[in-house]
């Protein structure tokens, strides 16, 4: 464990019965990094974030916060933890304030200490409109917010949140984004999502969790490391293909999109580019830098060349290389 | 300590915001008013040992109404993740509702204690009966607010938790009944498990630490195993 690691899991599992919800998952988490645990439904995300939080021992495997075993010195570690479960579950019969005030006692404040936290989480949070009302009668947003001040009330160092912006409004995702975002640095926090586009949006490091196995603990880097290219090339697709492929370090090709090559006017496509072109994406085996070799291929060959990119990592492809990677693994095992 | 308060207020709030406390002892009022008044008037004896078995018998049937929500609600609502994952203990959170729910009981205690002024005011009581009636009720309802703690701790089903307590608190009244016919030394242990062989004595005057140990024992196990099943979410 690095120095600057808050959260670390060691070969973490945990059963249910039969079933097993964790696999041997091992990450660590830096001071003030802001990570993004994505996964499907049922991957097994709340699970990790229960064990982290005390909630649920695990059946296997370490889970420490600060250095504080998780089951072992398990009240210390909540102390140090502000934990946002799935759906906001709250008292319904609460008054907001009332509520907080009773999150901040029983985290360990008390009189003016508690009174000035709740208000600082009130005001930070927008909540002084409605600390007098029932908590049953807030709305889903304000439900969300109401979760996360009492996470936040006792200015805890690690903040766990397990998909922040389920079923909220697009004005209340933009505004828990934004609180998210402001506390990297100054917290270390942990947030879970099924949606790749709000985890993609928040954290500088995202891990991808499937069927309780973590696949990546770094789904940019990995999207990095498998770099692709972008082509617009005129000309017959098979010939194209097989030039292609005989360049060295290619390790994938495929046909995005083409040009129909008779029923449209030369009009009706984009100056410079040829009727028959179609975008081809090229996948480079790892590290290894295959431009030029292309583009000396395919001018070589007579091809017309309108465009060579590299795009920025594309996560939602990382994401299904690496099922689809496991899913071969796992039927290749069976 | 001052988290422990924090969370004993919670629970008596949520206990005494709620409808069920007020019809409960409403209900409680109502049927031992009724009792004490014709009991007075038919026998015209200052004592309570009439009333003492009528409320022994209503908290049977109050008990389960009282503690189904302690623990089932919170289970069914998931606010028992937000509450176990902040820095306190199982023992805590059980202590506190247990606390909550018993208040309750010594609410409807001391509001029948109006019977007993009113006797000292119109009569001459014997007060040993009545003082030990009163110990003996509020064992037995510790006794029971244990074991429907634990029966609301097992299951997220308010309604299955209170016809759990309700049935085990039947079967242990009139578990004596039907215990003597069995071989020595089994008699002995059903007939001792009585709820009514127990609380009797208590009602006639008689205070014996056998009878008080038996109480004290149930709200224990009650309490002991309600902070286990917690643990084990």
């Amino acid at each position: 464990m690095a120095n600057s690691d808050l959260i670390t899991v060691e070969h973490l599992m945990k059963r249910y019965g039969p079933h097993m919800a964790v696999r041997d998952v091992s990450f660590s988490v830096g001071e003030g990094e802001v990570i993004g645990l994505l996964g499907p439904n049922g991957s097994g995300k709340s699970t990790i974030m229960r064990i982290l939080t005390g909630f649920l021992p695990p059946s296997a495997g370490k889970a420490r916060i600060a250095g504080l075993d998780v089951i072992h010195n398990s009240l210390a570690v909540r102390r140090r933890v502000g934990y946002v479960p799935e759906d906001a579950p709250l008292y319904n019969g609460m008054r907001v304030r009332e509520f907080l005030r009773f999150m901040a006692e029983i985290k360990g404040l008390s009189g003016t200490a508690a009174r000035k936290a709740v208000a600082a989480v009130c005001d930070r949070l927008d909540l002084d409109a409605v600390a007098t009302k029932p908590i049953g009668a807030l709305s889903r947003g304000y439900r969300q917010r109401v979760a996360i001040a009492q996470a936040l009330v006792n200015d805890p160092p690690v903040l766990i949140l397990d998909e922040p912006t389920n079923a909220l409004d697009a004005y209340h995702v933009i505004g828990v984004r934004d609180l998210i975002r402001s506390l990297a640095g100054r917290r270390t926090v942990l947030v879970a999502s099924h949606v790749l586009s709000e985890i993609e949006r928040v954290a500088s490091r995202i891990m991808i969790l499937v069927e309780g196995k973590l696949l990546t603990a770094d789904a940019l880097q990995e999207g990095a490391r498998a770099r692709r290219l972008r082509l617009r090339i005129a000309g017959p697709p098979p010939a194209i293909l097989a030039v292609l492929g005989q360049v060295s370090g290619v390790v994938g090709i495929e046909v995005e999109s083409a040009s129909p090559e008779r029923n449209s006017s030369p009009n009706s496509l984009p100056q410079g580019e040829r009727a028959g072109a179609a975008t081809y994406l090229v996948t480079a085996a790892s590290g290894a830098e295959i431009a030029p070799d292309i583009a000396r291929a395919v001018i070589g060959q007579g091809f017309g060349l309108s465009e060579l990119v590299e795009p920025p990592p594309n996560l939602e492809q990382v994401f299904l290389d690496l099922t689809r990677r496991v899913r071969e693994s796992e039927d290749k095992a069976a | 300590m001052k988290t422990f308060f924090a969370l004993l207020l919670k629970e008596e709030k949520a206990l005494f915001t709620s409808p069920i406390a007020y019809v409960v002892v409403s209900v409680f009022l109502v049927i031992m008013g009724y009792t004490f008044t014709l009991t007075l008037f038919v026998s015209r004896v200052p004592t309570l040992v009439h009333l003492f078995f009528q409320i022994y018998v209503l908290f049977l049937l109050i008990v389960p109404v009282i503690t189904m929500r302690l623990v089932a609600e919170e289970r069914r609502s998931r606010t028992l993740e937000v509450l176990l994952t902040a820095p306190i203990t199982e023992a805590a959170v059980v202590l506190a509702k247990y606390l909550a729910s018993l208040s309750l009981i010594a609410l409807m205690l001391l509001l029948s204690g109006a019977y007993a002024i009113t006797l000292a005011i119109f009569g001459a009581p014997d007060w040993g009966p009545i003082y030990s009636g009163y110990i003996g009720l509020l064992l037995l309802g510790a006794a029971l607010v244990g074991i429907g703690l634990l029966t609301s701790s097992l299951v997220g089903n308010q309604i299955i938790a209170a016809l759990l307590s309700l049935s085990l608190f039947l079967l242990l009244w009139i578990i004596d009944r039907f215990g003597w016919m069995l071989p020595d030394p089994f008699n002995a242990l059903f007939v001792n498990l009585s709820l009514l062989v127990h609380f009797t004595p208590f009602a006639t005057g008689s205070v014996f630490l056998s009878d008080a140990g038996y109480f004290v024992s149930m709200a224990l196990l009650g309490l002991f195993f309600s902070v286990r099943a917690l643990a084990q979410r």
